[in-house]
């Protein structure tokens, strides 16, 4: 372990680096779910609380939407309402419209309610002492589930339980190849609930621990100076400034991820829409 | 240990996000008007080749 020139000097500061490790596995040890009400088996943990502040606040924002819009009439006014429909009419333009051609207007309802649930939970997530809905894999698992269903039974209704069995293995490959690409779709079908579910988990769970060495670092670095002034103390706050500026890049960073996941899981959603409805592969 | 297996996870997904920026710097040069949609189609993939380095970095800190 590398220890700080000026520390060795004086004898008396200890290195700050050596209590990250147990820090870190405190850092980590606190992402598993622990309960807040009742156990694990029947109760809430502090994720699903989260998520339901998540579905509060995006409800919150939903009716406070569409009182102003009835009270400005048809064009909108202020940056809020402005804003709320910028962001509906992307997940309809680029996300709807663009993917999945005609039957657009079916699928609407079911993509945009898991963009801006998806979208709530990482932003509430990134506030400072907020837990993601989404930083667990039950949610994500199950937001994977629930889009897996949809898509396969959106194909089954376009063309019928044998049809879509049978249009999972392209047309005009020969008996005993058939087959084989049929059982590798098939497995590359369900590959895809996985993806989409480690995918969202991994990054938000990524991204807060991230920041939650960094905030360690700072922390820690900055603990010396409380305990008494001194020139090593004061090197060692000065390392912790640096420690805060990287934190606040990387919360700028995890703002644009919170975006990206919604936006990523949702377009992957209605690209397997797209494709259990298509006729030909 | 962790750490290094971590490391060689992530040699596979900065080539990947080093092709992928690649591809968007010179088909931005070539037609500069794309330049809009490029950068979604770079941001998607760029989230797809970080997913992966994620995961490692996800199962280096839990396993």
């Amino acid at each position: 372990m590398r220890t700080h020139p000026l520390v060795r000097e004086k004898g008396t500061v200890v290195n700050p680096l050596d209590k990250l490790p147990e820090e870190m596995d405190e850092l980590v040890n606190s992402f598993s779910s622990t309960p807040v009400v009742g156990d694990l088996n029947v109760g809430v943990t502090q994720y699903s609380f989260w998520m339901c502040v998540a579905i509060i606040v995006l409800l919150a924002v939903i009716f406070t939407f569409k009182k102003k819009q009835a009270e400005d009439g048809v064009v909108p006014k202020g940056r809020f309402v402005n804003g709320v429909e910028f962001l509906v009419e992307y997940c309809r333009d680029d996300l709807c419209k663009a993917l999945l051609g005609d039957t657009w207007r079916k699928h609407f309802p079911f993509i945009a309610t898991m963009f801006f649930f998806i979208l709530c939970n990482n932003i509430v997530g990134v506030i400072p002492g907020c837990k993601p809905g989404t930083g667990c894999i039950g949610t994500t698992a199950a937001l994977a589930l629930v889009s897996f269903v949809y898509f396969i039974v959106v194909g089954m209704k376009s063309k019928g339980v044998i049809g879509y069995i049978k249009s999972l293995a392209p047309a005009g490959v020969a008996f005993p190849m058939n087959a084989l690409v049929w059982v590798i779709e098939v497995f590359s079908t369900f590959l895809r609930l996985v993806t989409l579910a480690v995918r969202l988990f991994c990054n938000l769970f990524a991204g807060h621990v991230v920041l939650g060495t960094f905030a360690i670092l700072a922390s820690l670095f900055f603990e010396p100076l409380l305990q008494g002034v001194s020139a090593a103390a004061l090197g060692q706050a000065g390392a912790s400034v640096f420690w805060v500026a990287i934190l606040m890049v990387i919360y700028a960073v995890e703002l644009l991820v919170a975006a990206i996941q919604a936006y990523v899981f949702t377009l992957l959603s209605a690209v397997y829409i797209q494709l259990a409805e298509a006729d030909e592969h | 240990m962790g750490v290094i297996g971590y490391g060689l996870g992530v040699i596979g997904a900065a080539l990947g996000i080093g092709l992928a920026a690649y591809g968007a710097t010179t088909s931005m040069a070539r037609q500069p008007e794309v330049q809009g949609r490029l950068f979604t189609v770079f941001i998607l993939a760029s989230a797809f080749v970080e997913a992966l380095a994620l995961i490692g970095f996800v199962v280096t800190l839990i396993a």
